[in-house]
């Protein structure tokens, strides 16, 4: 026999189920996170499911237009390049390079820069504006500017890719994550704790960073999607991946030469990178709005 | 405000001194000679040697060799190009300019049209109107800039055969460089075509402009957006609406002033990002400005054109944020209250 329910007992939601709550309320949001989603196992099993290699080349099929175009066939749904390459398979293939290199950018960027934000604003007077300025001039360079400066001095490649980008963005965290501690720093619970008797480090755990994780996961949306448009921009200017890979900005500028008689080499790869970045904002705006009633 | 100011000159300088320890340890690892890498002269004589040596004090230690190459930098010494053998300061004045051109039509394209943009979409109580306008700023933020180049110039440069795609003038027009910048060069041109050369250039300048604007479009528009609608919330404002005062006067006397003071500080933190898409719409529209030539030079492992142009580039960065933060400080009284309180 089930309990008899006497009281009414109102369920109070945590307050991280009323985020996820706010974040699905948004269908376009949610949309952005399953697409987000996707992209991950296709970043992960993308070359198990592409029908053809990245490098196969169909000497029969060169330049065929889409699937849907009367010239182009099912076999190549997306075309295939000027070499008779399968574009859908290459941009499988490529998922991983652009999307996956964009993430493991973020999270090294991200950890650097919660260190060495997190130690400088906890810190205060000259060693802290030290810290902090110090950075300035490397946040004043342009991530473009960085990958040319490291391509001068390495020669391109992918793996130069992954430091350009990556020295381009850590500033951004360090800066942002710093302003957000600074300010907590100054809020009248941190006070309050320091009272209690709380050390540095308690105060820094239990205390800031649980408020600052908001201005973290914001930071990381927007640092994947300026990393994914970088190094797809320096794909596109050959100063990242080099010609034959299937990195997605690399794909542009390979079918450059085309670009009057089969468009499609240009436009899909860049429709690819559109789709991407606007899942990956349209998820970091959901959060945003998901996150700014805890904020205000 | 002394003070702040004195402060903010520091940080530029503090700044400034790091961005040239960068440079001058890498010039050291280029893969070239080191001589090569700071003048681009290539297989010097033995006087041309000795002349290096003394200016760059290469026999001396690291931090005499820094402070030499300091001092040659800023007197304006660096170096010959490798592929032109022109001095690469007069090839730099040359494409900043027509770089400035380029951004500050792109910049006041974003702002003539963003903000307006951005109030309405504030103002509006439509639920379709907000959701159009934040869905284009949202695809005009995630957009591949070099993809909607290309786009741009196969549908309005070929397509439809509207506007040029490339260059920044008909070579028809031989423009005398007065000024540095081609529009008010052609101003001052006295010649019956100059009517024609401005036009010409007006229509070479839009797709280049408008592929640019796009980015700080969406974000002004966007920043200006969230800042109407949470100062519209303000108690002054309901003050004013209830003195009887026109929605006109409400938004241009007493919201607007306020909603600037974001737009500028992210103006300020966008300028890195503004550079980067500055260089890939250069080269896609063959503008003769500091990132198509910087790009070539990558291309061609001319490295002080590298070295120069980074220099450059860097140095406006710094300069530019830092003015618009103290730009920022001075329209905005409540920054200024971190000034004088002590934390």
């Amino acid at each position: 026999m089930p309990p008899i329910k006497i009281y009414q007992v109102g369920h109070i939601p945590s307050p991280l189920r009323r985020i996820w709550n706010a974040f699905t309320d948004n269908p376009f949001a949610f949309a952005g996170f399953w697409a987000i989603c996707c992209l991950i196992l296709l970043a992960l099993f993308g070359p198990l499911i592409a029908p053809f290699s990245a490098a196969h080349q169909d000497p029969q099929a060169l330049l065929l237009p889409p699937s849907w175009d009367p010239a182009g066939t099912v076999e190549h749904f997306l075309g295939t390049d000027d070499l008779g390459r399968d574009i859908f398979s290459r941009l499988l293939h490529g998922a991983h390079l652009t999307f996956g290199m964009a993430l493991a950018i973020v999270a090294t960027a991200l950890v650097i820069g919660f260190v060495i934000g997190s130690i400088s604003g906890m810190m205060t007077g000259l060693k802290s504006s030290i810290l902090s300025h110090l950075l300035d001039a490397l946040l004043s360079i342009p991530s473009l500017l960085m990958a040319i400066l490291v391509v001068a001095v390495t020669g391109p490649g992918l793996s130069n890719v992954f430091w350009a980008v990556g020295i381009a963005l850590t500033p951004q965290f360090v800066r942002a994550i710093h302003q957000a501690v600074h300010e907590e720093l100054q809020k009248e619970y941190v006070t309050a704790a320091r009272l209690d008797g709380a050390n540095p480090l308690q105060i820094f755990w239990y205390v800031i960073l649980p408020n600052i994780l908001d201005t973290m996961i914001i930071q990381t949306t927007l640092g994947i999607s300026a990393a994914i448009l970088d190094i797809a921009a320096l794909g596109f200017l050959n100063l990242g991946a080099q010609a034959p890979s299937p990195e997605w900005g690399a794909m542009v500028a390979q079918g450059l030469d085309n670009l009057l008689t089969a468009p499609w080499t240009v436009t899909i790869p860049g429709v690819a990178i559109l789709c991407c970045v606007l899942a990956i904002n349209l998820v970091g705006d959901g959060l945003r709005s998901a996150l700014s009633p805890i904020r205000h | 405000m002394a003070r702040y100011l004195a402060r903010r000159l520091n940080l530029f300088f503090a700044t400034s001194l790091v961005l040239f320890v960068v440079m001058f340890s890498v010039t050291a690892k280029f893969p070239v000679d080191h001589t090569v890498a700071l003048t681009g002269i290539h297989a010097p004589t033995a006087e041309e040697q000795a002349s290096i040596n003394e200016a760059y004090r290469l026999d001396k230690g690291q931090v005499s060799q820094f402070i030499a190459y300091l001092e040659q930098r800023l007197s304006g010494n660096l170096g010959i190009s490798v592929t032109s053998q022109n001095p690469v300061f007069n090839e730099l004045t040359a494409v900043l300019s027509a770089s400035f051109e380029l951004a500050f039509v792109a910049g006041a394209i974003a702002l003539l049209l963003g903000i307006p943009l951005g109030v309405l979409a504030s103002l509006s109580k439509h639920k379709i109107t907000q959701h159009t306008i934040m869905a284009i700023t949202l695809t005009g933020y995630s957009i591949p800039v070099f993809w909607l180049g290309l786009s741009l110039s196969l549908w309005f440069g070929v397509r439809l055969g509207w506007l040029p795609i490339s260059g920044q003038i008909n070579l028809l027009y031989e423009i005398k460089p007065v000024t540095g910048f081609l529009l008010i060069d052609i101003l001052l041109w006295d010649s019956r075509y100059a009517w024609s050369a401005f036009v010409d250039a007006l229509q070479h300048i839009v797709l280049p402009a408008v592929t640019l604007a796009v980015l700080p479009f969406t974000v002004v528009v966007r920043i200006t957006r969230s800042a109407m609608m949470s100062i519209m919330e303000k108690t002054y404002i309901k003050a004013a609406e209830a003195r009887g005062l026109r929605t006109y006067t409400i938004v241009m006397r007493h919201a607007l002033p306020n909603a600037f003071i974001p737009v500028l500080k992210n103006l300020g933190l966008m300028l890195g990002a503004f550079a980067s898409y500055a260089i890939v719409v250069e080269v896609i529209f063959s503008w003769p400005g500091v990132g198509a030539w910087l790009v070539s030079g990558i291309y061609q492992r001319d490295y002080t054109v590298i070295q120069g142009g980074i220099l450059a580039v860097a140095l406006i960065i710094i300069f530019l944020s830092i003015l618009i933060e103290v730009l920022h400080t001075a329209i905005n009284p409540l920054s200024r209250k971190e000034l004088y309180a002590a934390h």
